[in-house]
Order: structure tokens, then sequence, then C-alpha cells
């Protein structure tokens, strides 16, 4: 990992952070952009790595912020899981292989934001399903999901810019 | 790459994701007292799901020995219903013999017939009865309803009769209490048909009148009820050949009584004695 991603990462950490303290919209809306974080952790990183980077993200949010303690580490690791498969199933084998960093003009934003929703899908429905608790009925669940995965697709582009720079 | 050495990254890989999901769960669940209770309730369920698919695989590897212990409970009700049958068909042939005109000369032995052939033209029957019960050779089976037959052959537990629907077996019959006797043999054609030979042309009946025992023989009690005249035919312009239809239904027959004959052994050596000295 180059020194500028880390670095972005963190502030974005950080960003993601004061967010959950302090942007609270409504209780239908969850906005994150730890999964677009951990989509583009460089390719280089094996799976493993990319699931310890997500489980200390998501543990350092839920420290800071006033969550219950685990909630984002336990939607994220998921997501670090799925990410080569879901790389390999939008964007080809190649990039994988050649272990490219990934970024809206290698790609093309169709097929990244194809990504973004994916694992945004796969970190709210974890996240909103042991957040409810049992407790919220589905269609709550469904709609918290819902306007979260749009405004955490919209949130994702916004930073996607700084996380996956064209390194070409 | 060889595929071992995929497989051990990616068992690796699956490690690392279970621990900190694990890890995850465990931090949410003490954190969290609604994400407790949920937890628990999902671990339940999970626990009951797996324990009930355990033990039906368990249950599965099992039926061999519950099949085993059924096939021996199985075993145990059927001689208990065994049992049960053979005391009530020893009532059912008690009841029988007790519905018999009895007489003091003969001895009664209630049994269920085993076997009994009716389609040939040499019939014959097995019962529940033999020598260890006290049945002899040449004793009686009888019913309230009639003749069934002679005993031909004893074995210890079981005896082999000749039926009465069999053209060897001839009995001597009366006509009423008190009528001419002549000899009653089956008429080989039907399971209730039967003929009445050598009735004097100067006894009279009417058709339906009784047709009983005589107790001339030394096999069978006298005045047990046989079944009535039919229609009649004189022979050699002499005798009266008369079709008897028997009180028995050999198509329904399943208890009999054993009619021995007490002074049977003294009535036949005091025959053959005679018939000896008549020689002389």
């Amino acid at each position: 990992m180059n020194r500028n991603f880390i670095l972005v990462y963190i502030l974005l950490l950080a960003a993601q952070m004061l967010l959950s303290d302090f942007v609270r919209v409504s209780p239908y809306v969850t906005l994150s952009i730890l999964p677009v974080m951990v989509l583009c952790i460089p390719l280089r990183n094996s799976p493993v790595t990319a699931m310890l980077i997500a489980f200390a993200t998501g543990l350092a949010v839920d420290f800071f912020s006033d969550g219950v303690l685990g909630l984002n580490a336990l939607a994220l690791v998921p997501v670090a899981a799925l990410r080569n498969p879901v790389i390999r199933l939008v964007a080809g084998n190649e990039i994988i292989e050649k272990k490219d960093n990934l970024s809206v003009p290698k790609i093309g934003l169709a097929k990244f934001s194809t990504a973004i929703l994916m694992v945004q899908a796969v970190f709210l429905a974890i996240y909103i399903l042991a957040d409810g608790a049992g407790t919220r009925s589905l269609a709550f669940n469904g709609i918290r999901f819902s306007i979260s995965w749009i405004a955490g697709y919209l949130l994702s582009l916004l930073v996607v810019g700084f996380l996956a720079p064209d390194d070409r | 790459m060889p595929k071992e050495r995929k497989i051990i990254p990616a068992v690796f890989t699956l490690a690392v994701f279970i621990i900190l999901e694990i890890a995850s769960l465990r931090m949410v669940s003490s954190n969290g007292s609604l994400q407790r209770i949920w937890l628990a309730r999902q671990a339940h369920f999970f626990q009951a799901k797996v324990w009930g698919g355990a033990q039906s695989v368990l249950q599965y590897f099992s039926l061999g020995k519950q099949n085993k212990a059924l096939a021996e409970e199985n075993h145990k009700l059927l001689l208990a219903l065994g049992e049960k049958g053979a005391a009530k068909r020893d009532a059912r042939a008690d009841s029988l013999a007790g519905m018999l005109v009895r007489s003091d000369d003969f001895r009664y032995i209630p049994a269920t017939i085993v076997k009994l052939s009716r389609n040939r033209q040499h019939n014959y029957l097995i019962i529940d009865k033999g020598s260890e019960d006290g049945v002899h050779l040449q004793d009686g089976i009888v019913t309230p309803s009639g003749i069934v037959g002679i005993v031909d052959a004893v074995e210890k537990h079981y005896s082999y009769a000749i039926s009465f629907m069999n053209p060897e077996i001839s009995i001597s019959a009366r006509l009423g209490t008190e009528g001419a006797v002549g000899p009653l043999s089956w008429d080989g054609k039907s399971r209730r048909g039967a003929v009445l030979k050598e009735i004097p042309l100067q006894f009279k009946f009417q058709p339906g009148d009784t047709v009983f025992t005589s107790g001339y023989s030394a096999i069978f009690p006298p005045d047990i009820p046989l079944g009535t005249t039919g229609e009649a035919r004189i022979v050699n312009g002499a005798t009266n050949e008369i079709s008897v239809n028997l009180f028995q239904d050999f198509s329904t027959l399943k208890y009999a009584v054993v009619v021995e004959n007490i002074g049977r052994e003294e009535i036949t050596s005091l025959e053959i004695t005679a018939y000896g000295e008549e020689k002389q």
C-alpha cells in the first residue's frame, strides 16, 4: 500500500466516524463509505489482509462512535471476503491477476458503480439485520436498506476519486 | 497452480473469515442487549436444527436395532395372541361338545379342524388332537349338526380322518327316532347331499323327516341329527333309496368333537369271539 492510499484511507475513516456521530438524517438512513473503502484496498493485498484491515476499520468506527461495538466489523469483514469475487464478476479476472489498483478510468464508471452497489448491499444487509436485532419489521428494514443503499452509493462516488485515483 | 496450493490459502482465508466474524459477533453480543437476545435466539434455533438433524441421522443408523426390537416384540405379541386364540378355540370346541346329546358310553374330546379338503372325491381332514389327547383310531368326529368323519391315523398332537364326504365311509342311520335303519353315505356330488339306502318299502316316511345316527355302530353315539329326507326311489323293487339333505355344512366347518366309544374294544372282541365260534 502506498503512503497516499494509507493517508487517504485514514482521513476517510475519520470522516466516517464524524459521519456516524454527527450526521443523523433519519433512522431510515445509514450513511457509510466503509464498503467502498474496503473495495478500493489495493489488490496486491491478499484477501486475508483485506479482511484484517476491514475488521480493524470497522472496530475503529464502532469504538469512536456510539454504535454497538463490533457491528461495523461484523458487516465489513464479509465485504472484504467478497471483494475479489465481486471485482472478478464485474471487471474480469485480469485486473486481479495483474494486481492492479482499482479505478474508475480502468474499469469504467458503470462497472465501478456495480461493484460499489454490490458491496454496499452486502454491508447494509448485515448491518441493518444485526442493528435491528429482530425488533424491526421487514418493511422498515427494507426501506432503510433501499434509502441507505442509494445514499451510500452516491456518497461512495464522491470519495472514490480520492481512494482510487487514475494511476495510469 | 497445483490444486493443493490453491486449497490451502482458500482454507486459511475461510478460517480467518470465520474467526473475525465470530470475534465481531461476540463483541456485538456483549455490547448490545438487543443483539445479545437476538443472537441467543438465533443460536438456539441453529442448535435445534443441528440437534434435530443429528438426531435424525442417529435414528436412521439405529433403525436396524429398532427393527430387531420390533421384530422381537412382534414375535412376543404373536405368541400371546396365539395363546389367546388357542384358549378361545378350545372354549368354542368345548361349547360345541356341550351342545351334543351326551351318551355315557362315549368320551368326548373337543377339537379344532386344522385342515379340511372339500373338493376331492376322497376328502379328508386333520384335527389338532392326537394320541396324547386321547384320540384313537376309528374314533368318530361329529358336530351337533352331524357326522364329520372317522379317525384313520393318529400322531401325538394331530389326527388324520376320512371325511364323511368320501365314498369309503358309510354310517348307520335311522329314519326318525324309531324308524328303519340303513347305511348312509355321501352322494359324491354336493357338499350337503347324502343317500340313505336299504330302507324296506314297508316303512313309510315323509319328505323332510329327520335322519339320526342309529347307534348301531361302535363309532358314533345314537340320535345325532344328520339331515332331512328328500326324494326317494325304489331299488330292485325291494328297498327305498332316499336322498338326504345334510344339516352339516362342510364349507363352514371349523370345530368338531371326537367321540370315542368306551366299550368299543369289548364290543369288538365280543364280535370276534362270536364270529369265531359261529365259524366253528
